[in-house]
């Protein structure tokens, strides 16, 4: 065990989370986290790094990191998921074609050890669409009952609207505190 | 009730005592190794090496990560060796427990001097730092001397 995992530790009792932000490209991670910080979302351009905010959210403060989707760059999100609390997986609900990339990609994060302590929220994004999949559909496709190594739940959402949003955000703090600030 | 709370307390305090006193050697040696030469120098070597790639932009290079898990690293090694050498041998679970026993105690600075150690967003605005005072200094430098060439071409023009 080195400082990092005492630093950790000693966070827990600030009330500190770290929310990871994955998804394919184009799934409106960036456009998400743009909008929980109350920045503008109509300048987005596909992310090629990384973006982190800090939020001050029900009296828990959330360092929410959000790393770029496309194909090229995923070998690169290992690099992130140490000390993840809560993983937040994007689709985009409208893009039919790739369901079976999406649900593969989270399978392959799902298994990995260093994400096994976190809470995922998949947000059945761009619900605003008419041809967007209900999450419902999504929770099916993506074969999420059969996952049983995580706490999970799945949210239809629209990151333009902000509808449903802040309860899925909710959800996750809520799930998080439960896991982590009871133990003592 | 409360006498016997107390009573265990202090029972458990006296008890403990090696502990905390461990705890605080440990907190006032990473005081000292951080204060030093040494340690302040390899920080400043480590971004004079990359200060380069850093921007001062909202969105963050991947490379940006991989330099801060090598500063991280780095930074850990160096502490734990230099702990090591100083303490006989370092243990870091008896350190770890008892910083989870000792924290709402914790002084603010020595743990935002920890924090800051590991903080990713603390790390870019270090290193930000260092490259604005590493150019503003160059920058000086060149006025510097575009002054003193100045003078000189004056001095030679009025002979
Ligand atoms: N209609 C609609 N469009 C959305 C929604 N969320 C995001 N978008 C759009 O989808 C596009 C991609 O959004 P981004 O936030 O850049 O997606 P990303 O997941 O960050 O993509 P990468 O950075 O490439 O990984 C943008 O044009 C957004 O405006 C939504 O809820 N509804
Ligand atoms: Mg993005």
């Amino acid at each position: 065990m080195g400082f990092l995992t005492v630093l950790k530790k000693m966070k827990q009792k600030e009330k500190e989370m770290r929310i990871l932000i994955l998804g394919l490209d184009n799934a409106g991670k960036t456009t998400i986290l743009k909008r929980f910080n109350g920045e503008p979302i109509d300048t987005i351009s596909p992310t090629l790094g990384f973006n982190i905010k800090t939020l001050e959210h029900r009296g828990y403060t959330l360092n929410m990191w959000d790393v770029g989707g496309q194909k090229s760059l995923r070998s690169y999100w290992r690099n992130y998921f140490e000390c993840t609390d809560g993983l937040i997986w994007v689709v985009d609900s409208a893009d039919r074609m790739r369901m079976e990339a999406c649900r593969e990609e989270l399978g392959v994060l799902l298994e990995e050890e260093r994400l096994a302590g976190a809470t995922l929220l998949v947000l059945a994004n761009k619900q605003d669409l008419p041809g967007a999949l209900t999450s419902q559909e999504i929770k099916d496709i993506l074969e999420l009952d059969k996952i049983t190594t995580h706490h999970w739940s799945v949210i239809g959402v629209s990151a333009v609207t902000g509808d449903k949003l802040l309860n899925a955000v909710d959800w996750l703090i809520s799930d998080i505190a439960k896991r982590i600030f009871t133990l003592d | 009730m409360n006498s016997q709370i107390l009573d265990d307390c202090s029972l458990i305090c006296y008890d403990f005592k090696p502990c905390t006193d461990y705890f605080d050697q440990v907190i006032g040696h990473i005081e000292d190794i951080v204060m030093e030469k040494e340690f302040q120098s390899l920080q400043k070597s480590f971004m004079d090496k990359y200060c380069d790639v850093f921007e001062d932009t909202d969105e963050n290079k991947l490379i940006y990560m991989e330099i801060f898990q090598d500063y991280t690293q780095i930074i850990e090694d160096y502490i734990e060796k230099q702990l090591n050498e100083r303490m006989g041998s370092f243990d870091m679970d008896k350190f770890a427990e008892d910083l989870r026993l000792k924290r709402p105690n914790l002084d603010g600075e020595i743990f935002d001097l920890l924090l800051s150690l590991f903080d990713f967003v603390m790390f870019k605005e270090m290193i930000l730092d260092f490259k604005a005072e590493k150019e503003g200094k160059f920058n000086d430098v060149q006025l510097g001397i575009i002054v003193t060439k100045l003078t000189e071409f004056d001095g030679s023009f009025m002979k």
